[in-house]
């Protein structure tokens, strides 16, 4: 299979309809993680359980989707080498792992009673995670918008 | 995902893990040790799955006890009551429909604890009250017959002045009915109305009655472990209720008792007693369950503090006023042994040991590694108060083998024989303990 587009980009190689998977599905888990911070902090100032039980849904939904957007991911890293030798690919791949593994481990923790399921350690946990998905989803942008992965034309 | 993989063992690895070394025997009694509250990635859990009782085995018995089957083939027994003529109710109980789900977790919990309940070839719980009777106290029934059926996941039964009043999980209903009866065509009559669903996380409604006839007292387990329901659904729970037994009205009797259940008054005196379920996932080691007397008006700490004033770091916001005179409760049973059964000791044909203290019904624990409960304790008594150590009286309810459970004992009651009779809800069964000589 060819490594690059017709106009010499680094090609995907998980695609439907031509159009690279990875990319479709990388806004569910940021978004899911995000939210999932910004109703740990509401919780924090409400004590209201309603707010907690958004969170780790958020946070399950978040392994969910970032689970499934990983897999393409990888397909797309170890199915070219044009992608994996990207400068941004590896830290990209790198801290999204990170994200994952601190957000299962939040999972955990948002799994606990009351107050302990967010204070203190969950709300570090999730904010940890928004920070490490600001950086690896820029790095993400750059393999496309500076380096122009999977750029048909 | 080498890392995924790793953390995946790591988490597998905690799951294998057993309790910390700790002193059991320290949590029985009036001042038990409490180690600092714990907070878990993974809560120790550790699930008897059901096995019922295989080849006429029997739970394993104190030296000079003896222990028989009096009736089998129940349909998932939770509590037994004797009538003025001797006759035996063994209330038999379905769960009521699960709660809602609030999180990822309660779906998991659901399926895990769901093995306990029963084993595969088991008969499917059923809410309804068999009657037994046992005329010549041989402990070989003549009559064994249904006396209500399709009730509302029962639990707690009273006979007095000619209505027998059960206890379901939404309200009291009582029945006209004169002992000797073996059937009951009468529709109940709802008496007072109980918190019920469509949240009912703790179900079981136990019922007594006070000893000059006129009140009735229920308990009401709290909606939850710890408030994850929200504080508007523990209204009027983890209580004991006082009901006017010829109005049907009610109040909150005392608070603050998160499982209470199986509310007994000391022969003799006006001091009513129960047996409590403390809040779960703070440890092994926390909180023990209790069995305690309960004052007019007391507070007993569920949910913001325990053992007095002991903070459960979970609950927010607190409440400082209420925590200031929550009352320690007066003996320690021993952490998660799930104590729901409680009666006193009235007879004379058991050994002279027994009289006057009190058998208490240990369901037996999931939170935690090394299992405890699964057995009936003794507590002795002395001028109407704990005198000494818990001991087991009948144990054996766990296949230390494979870790399943052959029967778990609930309601317990003392027959007109004086034998003690014991709810088995796993093993379908309810037992009966004699003397294993007559009693001297």
């Amino acid at each position: 299979m060819r490594d690059e587009t017709d106009n010499g980009n680094p090609r995907s190689t998980a695609r439907i309809f031509g159009h690279p998977i990875h990319p479709m599905l990388i806004p569910f888990p940021v978004a899911f993680f995000i939210g999932a911070f910004v109703t740990d902090i509401i919780y924090t100032q409400t004590a209201y359980l309603m707010w907690q039980y958004f969170s780790i849904w958020l946070i399950t939904a978040g392994l969910i989707m970032g689970g499934l957007a990983a897999v393409f991911g990888f397909i797309d890293y170890f199915g070219n080498r044009r992608i994996r030798a990207l400068r941004p690919a590896t830290p990209h791949m790198l801290l999204n792992l990170l994200a994952m593994i601190l957000s299962l481990v939040n999972a955990f923790v948002h799994s606990r009673d009351g107050w302990q399921a967010v204070v203190p350690t969950g709300i570090i946990l999730s904010g940890i995670v928004v920070l490490i998905l600001l950086v690896s989803a820029w790095l993400g942008g750059s393999m496309v918008y500076r380096h122009g992965a999977a750029v048909v034309e | 995902m080498t890392r995924a993989l790793s953390l995946l063992a790591l988490v597998l690895a905690l799951a294998a893990c057993s309790d910390p070394k700790f002193d059991e025997s320290s949590q029985l009694g009036p001042d038990p040790k409490l180690p600092d509250p714990k907070a878990y990635l993974l809560p120790p859990i550790n699930v008897a799955p059901g096995e019922g009782w295989k080849n006429g085995a029997t739970p394993k018995i104190a030296p000079g006890l003896r222990i028989q089957a009096l009736a089998t083939g129940l349909h998932h027994p939770r509590n037994v009551y004797v009538l003025p003529n001797g006759d035996i109710l063994a209330v038999q109980a379905k769960s009521p429909p699960s709660e809602p789900v609030k999180r990822p977790k309660d779906l998991i919990f659901g399926i895990v604890k769901s093995k306990a309940t029963k084993f595969p070839g088991s008969p499917d719980a059923e809410s309804r009250i068999t009657l037994i009777r046992d005329a010549n106290g041989d402990g070989k029934p003549e009559l064994q017959v249904t006396l209500l059926d399709h009730l509302n996941s029962p639990f707690g039964v009273v006979w007095i002045d000619g209505f027998l009043y059960v206890a379901n999980t939404d309200a009291i209903v009582r029945y006209p009915f004169t002992p000797g009866q073996t059937s009951i065509t009468a529709p109940g009559q709802v008496l007072t109305e109980l918190p019920g669903g469509p949240i009912d996380h703790h179900w079981t409604k136990s019922l007594t009655v006070s000893p000059d006839g006129q009140r009735l007292y229920a308990t009401v387990g709290s909606n939850s472990n710890i408030v994850e329901n929200g504080f508007e659904a523990e209204k009027n729970r983890a209580a004991v209720w006082e009901i006017d037994r010829a109005t049907g009205r009610s109040r909150v009797f005392a608070g603050g008792l998160r499982n209470p259940n199986s509310p007994n008054f000391y022969p003799g005196t006006n001091t009513l007693w129960v047996v409590v379920n403390e809040r779960d996932e703070l440890g092994p080691h926390l909180v023990p369950d209790y069995l305690t007397s309960v004052k007019e008006g007391g507070f007993y700490g569920w949910p913001y503090s325990y053992y007095g004033q002991h903070l459960d770091p979970r609950v927010k916001p607190q409440r400082p006023d209420l925590v200031a005179r929550a009352i320690k409760p007066d003996y320690a049973l021993g952490s998660h042994v799930a104590a729901l059964g409680l009666t006193f000791y009235t007879g004379t044909s058991l050994p002279a040991h027994y009289r006057g203290g009190a058998f208490i019904g240990e369901h037996g624990s999931w939170d935690r590694y090394t299992p405890s409960g699964y057995k009936v304790v003794f507590v002795p008594f002395a001028n109407g108060r704990p005198s000494g150590k818990a001991e087991e009286v009948v144990g054996g309810f766990l296949n230390m083998d494979n870790g399943k459970s052959l029967g778990r004992p609930v309601g317990v009651a003392i027959d007109k024989t004086g034998a003690l009779l014991i709810a088995d809800d796993v093993g379908n069964t309810i037992w009966r303990v004699t003397a294993a000589a007559p009693a001297t």
